[in-house]
Formats: structure tokens, C-alpha cells, sequence
């Protein structure tokens, strides 16, 4: 800790102006006026830019957002207008001298409400929006998005079925609680290029975005990316950018910064996406599930961002890691009057995991089976097919019941029962298995470039953000592995800069180091060759016969004949006047191959190129007179297919599973009546905190993915998927009782259990 | 950020406080007195209130007295809730202070603030109110002394132009056997659903409550019932709950009926607690 870093909003700069937004107090209302005269008077203000300034859609995949409300607000905290003033306090002061009338609308409150017949509609013209990527709207309804799985034959599957189970659950959605609130500046600069710095974890998309609705050519819009303070997938989405954009264009290009207070952060700015749903499950005598018919309620929000690509994932990964022949998945992507979602960590799966995992431990009690030994006995591997029928081999699916037997071990889970009272305390133990795909975009890749330096050393450039996950200086360890050189000469910066580095997708769906690192490997094969060329004509020997590796290229048969990498990196000098060869510049680049779109009718498809498996427990000790509860223990075995910083790998894992015993226990925006969040702010909105953490227990089992770098798996997100469906299949059993809405407050459980009764 | 200019004043004397206080009014300013600033902050930066002008009392020396002198421990208005836990000259004071916000924000906010506070929940109040402190105010006539029960009536009452310089309470109140239960909707930080604080003074209960109704509280009608002979614990916490001065709470942090079997078993273990005593 050096306190050293410096975050978008740090940066200082003579003549920066200030951008504050005035957002919607209701959350469903006709816009009858905007009188902006009152704000516009105050001294020091520059400009209040309106939707109408601005009348364009904007969204990925479903273009269906005004950056700023066009006649009417569709959640509360919408951006209505932004102002720009000479100061923060004063851009502020004038935001709330934006006087707008209103009309109220019927509200919807939920991604059921949304889909019941008759429901007030959030979008009346979704029929008109463009739509790009995968996403299948369905106007006159308030469905943003509908998936469907249609696997084997589900006749066949219930007649099989001596026991059926049904679940019903809910997940609220909730805040990513970055410690860095999004902020972004826009400068036009009067050569027609266009500079933006934001906290983001896509500059390339801001790029493309402001290419797409602003007209800029793509080589004259330059974005910087610092050191993001947390990202979860909240900062994947483009929003700040467009409204600080239109702020510098309405002060003549001018530079101006807009950066989101807490309250604006939590609300204002996309959320994480929550989750309605029904699972039934059948199985056969001898445990085997032998089918499953599952719909996913997404709760949306007003705009569909990448809800309608979440929901996909909701069907694609529908089944959990399990094997099921007969399945049908409806996944929706529902409008609803709250804040609108994106990407967050897990991307669908923390969420549909709930669900599955929920409706696994009701079967497992109703067979009367052990939780780990049902899930082992169902457990998806080679030769099975998921639910968009895609076959797996030990490459693409990794190794389950290795994860579970690894897990089993390391918790000494047969040597306790799964419940144990102790006058009014009792603990329990939950578990989870879990599995998860990217749901990239097929042509998602990335570039990268490694410069040799005078002595050897090297700079490597890639679109990789770092937001705190350490993949940069991953991808540092994976260039100087190839390079066989050591790590400590290889630097790498933490800002992107979309004009110097190369291209990479989006830093989300922990899929750097696969895309960057893949064309880290390609780029360092590529420098390989060019030392080997430069060195072959100096030593005189075929390039075929060097190796590189410790600072030098050298002879395979005779490892002393050989060249220091520092007196050919720049170009070999010789004594006499002239070069050999020139400045080694590795360069790679990656992109997916072989995913394959899901049809919209059955699924069928390639969601990704791999899958990471896992398994996950958590204990708890709950106090049966008031219903509040200690979380003593969590622990995940995932396969990693190679861990290539262990430290990291455990960084990532046990602050995933941190964040999912959050959202699990506690997180949750509050909504009254109005559809108003009545808890944007950390004195009320309650995350886990110091002190309250759990004994992390974490582990790898290492199965090859045979299309990534080293052989390596995606596991940024992992840690969180099971842990919400693991602390409430803990506390299930410590009460009895089936929990099966989040969050798991104690005020939760007892009105349960007072319910059941 | 606050959205608004205002200014800034920084007294070193009582009487300079109430003058500069006075003056700004007739000027039309809305002052506010500041102790730590916390709520002030919190609620200017939602624009929720403008004060033109603001007080600040921390240079005044009788606001940042805490010790005994004689019979009485003495604690200035603007002494932080982390400096009441750590002094610990008053325990159960100190326990309560240390249950309010985190640890961040008890090194801001004050003894004074917190009683005089305007978000409900007011939890340093309730040992002053178990222990019949006396509150020593300043205004325009100068200083003077009043039972705690006279000026806090769920929340204080003062004159225009008053403020709380210091708290007084008997020595023979900070020894007493005494409870403090803070119960919140979950974790270790956040606003209580319900929190109790009681002592007991010979053999009779004295108990004061937040959270629960959406103003801190001491009851005689409860503090009969909990000292009610022959009654079971239980049975005396039922019928507390019978006697709340409002309807229980209901907002983001829990529901009514919630808090009300919260209040019942917290009672009834701060009985069983203090009568073993």
C-alpha cells in the first residue's frame, strides 16, 4: 500500500469543467416540460444539455437507451439533464434548479409483474429498436429477450421421473459497490479528435460507442483507462462517457469531467441484474435427474444493456454442471421500472446457479441422499452434452468430481453431519457445484506487443485494464515464460491507452488471460523468431538450432555459443560498421474461434470455448431464538486448468467468494411503492464487512483447456457463483425450512419459518 | 459535494458562540451549530437542508471537558464517541456510543451531536436518560442546567439559538449494574432495530430504547411493567411491548412486527440478565 495511485477522477487539469447530472425522482413518468432557465442563470454555468439535444438510442445488444430521458423516465435516478459549470458544487447546485414536470405511469415492479398479460408497458416501440449480437425482443410485451433450451424429449424424461421437485426463487438486484465511483472526461479537441479518460473496463467499446453515435472516425478517439478501483462488471457498460461527451460538445469541446457521487453510482448508473425463476426437477429412483424444466425471470430493469446476453447465459448454463438429457429453459430478459443492469460478476450464472443449486438440495433431501454424493452422481463430464448440446471432452469441461472429491476432503466433510445443534446454536453445512461459460461474442480477441529494449529487457503492450484482479502483471509472468527471461524485465504499464495498445474485447467475463494471453504467446513467438533470425546470422548457425532463453539466444548442442539478447535487440552492431537485423517487436493477437450463435428456438449452439468447474461449501452457525447467524466457514475447489499466480488465483477466488456471501446475506436495494431505492448509500446499503468474514478455504484441480495459454482457465468471476445457493442450502437445513429468497437477513429467515408456520 | 455556499464560524468562547449564533439569524442566515458535522454533511450533501452559516463549537473549551468533578462526571458536547468509548469514565455509555455508525465516523461524531442528531436513532442518549443526567445548555441568557427528561422528549428541545455545551451525571449512576443489546438487521455496523439500555438502581429496572419507534425513549409505563413482582420474564416483556409510545418502525432496515419480537426477547434477557445481579 503506497497509496500511489491515481484514479480517473484524480487527475487535475487547468480549465477542467465540471458536469453534474439531475436525475428523475420517479421511477415510470411522462416528461411534460423541462425548464432548464432557473439552472442556466446561476453564475458559472455553461451549458445544461437535454435529452432532446441528443435524440439517439444507445445499448448492446438492443439499442432501446436515451443517455438522457427523452419523453418519458422509465427508473428512478434516470438522467434527465446534464449541466456544466466552472465547479463541481456549482454544476450541482444547478442540477437541482432543473425544474421538470411530470405525469405519472403505472409502474412495474418486478420481472414477474412485467410478464403478466396486461402489464403497462416500460418500451412501446421496442418492436423499432436496432438490435445487434444475439437478442431476441418481443414487442407489445415487456420481455427485453427470451432464450430457449430445447434438449431430448421431455415426455420421455417426466415418465422416467420417480421424483419430481418444484422451486421457486427469487434474487433482488443489488449494487457492484466499486470502492472507485464511475467517473469519465471528454475533450473534443479543435482537430476534430475526441479524448477520453474513464473507469472503465472497456475502453475499446467507448471507443466504438462514441465511433457509433458521434461520428468520429475510429483512429481520433483516444481513450485512457488508469487504474480502475473496481470494476465487478459495472464498468463494463457505456454510459458516463456519452453524457460527458455531450457535456464537452455543448461547451465547445472543452474539457469536462463527470464523476458519479455514491448515491449516482448505486442508482443512476446500471445495477446488478436480479433474478425470478422456477425449476422442476425430475429423477429417477436411482437418483439420476432425468429432466428439468426451468424459466429464468431476469429482472432487467428499465433498459436492457447486457441483460438480454445475461439471460442467454441463463439458458446456456441453465443446468448447472450436471447432466441432463431432457431440459427445457425458457431464460428471459424482463423491462421493469427499476435501474437498469449490466454485466456483473458471474454474468447470469451467480443467478441461475441460485436456482438450480437450490432445487439439487431439495432433491438430494427428498431422495434422501447425501447433498455431495447426488451432486458427484450427477456430475457433467466428457462425452455429455450441454444444455445447447455442445459434446464435451476433458478440454472443455474440466474435471467435476475431482473438484467435489478434493472439496469433500479438505472440509473433512464425511467426518460431521450436515447439522449439529448445540442448545439454541446449531451449525450446517451448504454446498454448491458450479460451472460457467464466457458468452463472449464470436469474433471477441485481443492484440499484443513486445518491445525489445537496448538491454534486454522488454515492454509489453495489451488492452488488458487493471481493476484491481492483477492481470497485467499476470501477463507479464506468462510473456516472460515464453521468452524464458526474467520476469523482473519485463514491465508493462497500469493505463491503457487505446492509441498506443492494442485492441482487447472488454476486460470482463475473466477472459484476459485467455484472449491477451493467447496473443501475449503469439507475440512472444513472433519475437522468438525475429532473435533467433538476428542471432543465427551473427553466430553463423541455421535458426533452426538456437534456443532462446536467459538474456540470450545460444546454441541447442552447444549452449556456450551464443549472443547476449542486449546486443541484438536493437539490431546487432558489428566492428566494422553496419547492423545485423533491427529492434525486436514481437507482435500476436487472438481471437475466439468456434463459438457458435444459440438458436433461438432450441439453444443449440457454442456459448464459449470452455467451461470452469467448482465446487463450494459454507458453514454457519445460526442462533434459532433471534434468527442472526454467524458464516464460519467458506471453501472452493475450482478447476483452474493452470494456476498461473497462485497468490492471485486465491486473491480472486476468496474475494468472489466474499462478494457472493454479500449479495447472499445482505445486499439488496430496497424499493418502496414507488419503485424509489430507499437504500443508496453504505450507512444503509449493507455489504460484508471486517470482522464479519469467514475462515476461506481454497484449492485447484488443473485440467488443460487445450485452446488457452498454458492450459489455463478463466476464474475471476467463479468464486462468487455458488455462494449465495451454499448459504442458503446451509441455512435450509440449520432451520428446516426451504430459503429460497435472497437476501438471507435474519428478519428474512424468521419471516419464513413464522410464514411456514 | 454540498451544492450550496455557506459560512463559517469558529467561537472560542460560549458567549462569542451565542452572539455570532444570534447574529446570523437576524441576518437571515439559517445557522447551525457544528460539532462534529457529520449529519450536517450528510444531509447538506443530499440538499435535503441549506444552513447559510454554521457554528463551530469545538474550540470552546467546556465543550471538550470529560471528567469527574466531585460527585459528577462531566462530558463537553463536543467530545467524539471514540473518546467516551476509550476514556470509559461511564461504561455503559461507552458501550452504547461505541455501537453507533463505525469506527470512522465515532471519531467524528460528538456526544452533543449525537443527542441533538436528527436522524432517529440518538443511541448515546439512552444511558444519559437510564442515568437522570442533567444537560448543561448555553443560549442567549447564558448558561443553564436542566433534568435531561425537561429538554429530551424524543428528541431535544431547546430554545432558538441553544445549544448543548455538556452532559452531567452522577458518579454513583456509572458503577451500576447495566445491559446494552443493539440488535440491526445484520453484521456488526448499521442503524439498530432495536437497541436497550438498563441499569438497575437498587432493585428497580430503568430501561431506554432506539430503534424500536422511531424516536429514542425511557417509559415509566414500561419501566412499571418490567419491575412488576411475579411476573416471568416473559410475561413482563409481552406486556412492555404492550406499553411502546408510538407504533414500532417500519423502514429499509426492518419491518414493525420484526423489531416488536426483537423488542420482546431482548427485554426479557436484559430482565433475566440484571435481576441474576
Amino acid at each position: 500500500m503506497t497509496g500511489a495511485a491515481r484514479y480517473t477522477g484524480d487527475a487535475l487539469k487547468p480549465g477542467l469543467l465540471h458536469a453534474s447530472l439531475a436525475v428523475s425522482p420517479h421511477a415510470h413518468a411522462r416528461i411534460l416540460s423541462i425548464d432548464t432557465s432557473a439552472a442556466r442563470s446561476i453564475p458559472g454555468v455553461r451549458a445544461v444539455v437535454t435529452g432532446e439535444d441528443f435524440p439517439v438510442l444507445t445499448g448492446s445488444p438492443l439499442e432501446d437507451r436515451p443517455p438522457l430521458a427523452i419523453d418519458k423516465v422509465r427508473y428512478f435516478g434516470e438522467p434527465v439533464a446534464v449541466v456544466v459549470a466552472d465547479a463541481e458544487y456549482i454544476a450541482e447546485m444547478a442540477a437541482l434548479q432543473v425544474r421538470v414536470e411530470y405525469e405519472m405511469l403505472p409502474l412495474v415492479q418486478s420481472p414477474l409483474e412485467a410478464y403478466k398479460p396486461g402489464a403497462p408497458l416500460i418500451h412501446e416501440r421496442l418492436a423499432e429498436y436496432r438490435r445487434y449480437e444475439e437478442v431476441y425482443p418481443e414487442p407489445g410485451t415487456n420481455v427485453a429477450s427470451r432464450n430457449r433450451i430445447r434438449k431430448g424429449n421431455m415426455e420421455e424424461g417426466w415418465c422416467r421421473s420417480i421424483h419430481t421437485i418444484e422451486v421457486r426463487v427469487s434474487l433482488p438486484q443489488s449494487d457492484h459497490a466499486a470502492m472507485e465511483p464511475r467517473c469519465s472526461t471528454a475533450e473534443l479537441l479543435p482537430d476534430g479528435k475526441a479524448v477520453i479518460h474513464s473507469a472503465s473496463q472497456s475502453p475499446y467499446i467507448i471507443r466504438s460507442q462514441i465511433n457509433r453515435y458521434f461520428h468520429i472516425p475510429l483512429q481520433q478517439i483516444i481513450v485512457h483507462t488508469p487504474l480502475v478501483g473496481g470494476g465487478f462488471g459495472g464498468k463494463a457498460a457505456v454510459q458516463l462517457e456519452f453524457l460527458a461527451f455531450l457535456a464537452s460538445r455543448a461547451v465547445g469541446g472543452k474539457a469536462v469531467k463527470l464523476v458519479n457521487s455514491r448515491e449516482r453510482d448505486m442508482v443512476s448508473s446500471p445495477v446488478h441484474i436480479g433474478l425470478e425463476s422456477r425449476v422442476k426437477l425430475g429423477c429417477t429412483a436411482d437418483g439420476k435427474i432425468a429432466a428439468a424444466e426451468i424459466t429464468h425471470w431476469y429482472d432487467g430493469g428499465a433498459y436492457s444493456d447486457r441483460g438480454p446476453i445475461m439471460s442467454k447465459a441463463g439458458a446456456s448454463d441453465c443446468s448447472g454442471p450436471y447432466r441432463i438429457d431432457n431440459l427445457q429453459c425458457d431464460s428471459l430478459c424482463m423491462y421493469t421500472n427499476h435501474p437498469y443492469s449490466t454485466s456483473f460478476r458471474g454474468f447470469g450464472h451467480p443467478e441461475l446457479t441460485f436456482a438450480i443449486e437450490r432445487a439439487m438440495d431439495v432433491m438430494a433431501a427428498r431422495l434422501n441422499m447425501d447433498p455431495l454424493e447426488f451432486r458427484f452422481l450427477n456430475a457433467i463430464g466428457p462425452g455429455d452434452t450441454t444444455p445447447t448440446q455442445t459434446l464435451l471432452d476433458r478440454s472443455t469441461v474440466g474435471n467435476l468430481p475431482m473438484c467435489i472429491a478434493k472439496l469433500k476432503d479438505m472440509i473433512r466433510w464425511d467426518e460431521r453431519p450436515l447439522m449439529e445443534a448445540k442448545g439454541r446454536f446449531v451449525k450446517a453445512r451448504g454446498v454448491c457445484c458450479l460451472w460457467k461459460n464466457s458468452n463472449t461474442p464470436a469474433d471477441a480477441g485481443a492484440g499484443a506487443v513486445i518491445i525489445f529494449n537496448a538491454d534486454g529487457s522488454v515492454n509489453l503492450l495489451c488492452g488488458a485494464v487493471e481493476i484491481g484482479q492483477g492481470t497485467r502483471t499476470s501477463l507479464t509472468q506468462m510473456a516472460a515464460e515464453r521468452l524464458r527471461m526474467d520476469v523482473h524485465n519485463v514491465s508493462i504499464s497500469t493505463d491503457v491507452n487505446t492509441e498506443t495498445e492494442p485492441q482487447l474485447w472488454k476486460t470482463v467475463a475473466s477472459r484476459s488471460t485467455f484472449l491477451v494471453g493467447n496473443a501475449i504467446l503469439a507475440a512472444a513467438d513472433d519475437a522468438i523468431v525475429q532473435l533467433k533470425n538476428t542471432a543465427a546470422r551473427v553466430l553463423r548457425l541455421p535458426p533452426a538450432e538456437l534456443e532462446v532463453g536467459g538474456g540470450r539466444v545460444y546454441s541447442k548442442r552447444d549452449p556456450g555459443t551464443g549472443i547476449e539478447i542486449a546486443k541484438i535487440a536493437l539490431g546487432y552492431k558489428l566492428p566494422g560498421g553496419g547492423t545485423i537485423g533491427s529492434q525486436i517487436i514481437g507482435r500476436g493477437s487472438y481471437a475466439m474461434r468456434d463459438i457458435k450463435e444459440l438458436d433461438p428456438m432450441t439453444g443449440k449452439g457454442k456459448p464459449g470455448p470452455e467451461w470452469t468447474v467448482g465446487a463450494q461449501m459454507v458453514e454457519v452457525e445460526l442462533d434459532t431464538r433471534d434468527f442472526s447467524y454467524r458464516i464460519l466457514q467458506a471453501a472452493t475447489v475450482i478447476d483452474a486448468g493452470k494456476v498461473i499466480n497462485p497468490v492471485f488465483a486465491r486473491g480472486q477466488i476468496t474475494g468472489g467468494m466474499s462478494m457472493g456471501l454479500g449479495l447472499a446475506s445482505r445486499e439488496a436495494f430496497a424499493f418502496n411503492e414507488e419503485a424509489k431505492v430507499l437504500n443508496p448509500q453504505f450507512r444503509t446499503y449493507h455489504m460484508l464487512r471486517y470482522g464479519e468474514q469467514p475462515t476461506y478455504f481454497v484449492d485447484f484441480v488443473e485440467t488443460p483447456n487445450a485452446e488457452a495459454p498454458f492450459g489455463l482457465r478463466g476464474i475471476g468471476e467463479h468464486g462468487v457463483i455458488g455462494m449465495p445457493a451454499a448459504l442458503a442450502n446451509a441455512l435450509s437445513t440449520a432451520t428446516g425450512i426451504p430459503l429460497n429468497r435472497l437476501p438471507l437477513t435474519p428478519e428474512r429467515i424468521w419471516r419464513t419459518v413464522h410464514d411456514t408456520i | 459535494m454540498i451544492p450550496f455556499d455557506f459560512e463559517y464560524y469558529r467561537p472560542s468562547s460560549v458567549k462569542e458562540a451565542v452572539d455570532t449564533f444570534q447574529a446570523l439569524q437576524a441576518q437571515g442566515k439559517h445557522p447551525m451549530y457544528w460539532s462534529g458535522g457529520t449529519e450536517i454533511i450528510t444531509m447538506a450533501r443530499l440538499n435535503h437542508i441549506r444552513p447559510g452559516a454554521v457554528v463551530d463549537l469545538k474550540a470552546i473549551p467546556e465543550c471538550s471537558v470529560m471528567e469527574f468533578r466531585g460527585h459528577e462526571l462531566i462530558i463537553g458536547g463536543c467530545v467524539t464517541l471514540s473518546a467516551v468509548t476509550g476514556a470509559n469514565l461511564f461504561p455503559l455509555l461507552g458501550r452504547a456510543a461505541q455501537g453507533v455508525a463505525d469506527q470512522t465516523s465515532r471519531n467524528k461524531i460528538t456526544l452533543g451531536g449525537n443527542v441533538c442528531g436528527r436522524i432517529h436513532y440518538r443511541e448515546a442518549v439512552l444511558p444519559l436518560l437510564v442515568a437522570n443526567s442533567r444537560l448543561v445548555i448555553a443560549g442567549k441568557g447564558g448558561v443553564r442546567e436542566a433534568a435531561i427528561h425537561e429538554v429530551f422528549r424524543g428528541q431535544i428541545r431547546l430554545e432558538p439559538g441553544e445549544f448543548l455545551l455538556q452532559t452531567m451525571t452522577d458518579r454513583e449512576y456509572v458503577s451500576l449494574p447495566s445491559v446494552h443489546v443493539k440488535k440491526r438487521q445484520i453484521g456488526h455496523v448499521g442503524y439498530p432495530l432495536v437497541t436497550m439500555v438498563a441499569l438497575k438502581k437498587g432493585n428497580r429496572i430503568r430501561a431506554a430504547f432506539s430503534g424500536v419507534c422511531g424516536f429514542p425513549f425511557r417509559s415509566a409505563a414500561i419501566e412499571q411493567v418490567l419491575n412488576t413482582a411475579g411476573l416471568s420474564a416473559e410475561e413482563r416483556a409481552r406486556q412492555a411491548a404492550g406499553q411502546l409510545p408510538a407504533p414500532p418502525l417500519t423502514n429499509a432496515e426492518g419491518m414493525a412486527d420484526y423489531r416488536l419480537f426483537l423488542f420482546k426477547q431482548t427485554v426479557k434477557d436484559a430482565i433475566t440478565a440484571l435481576e441474576g445481579r
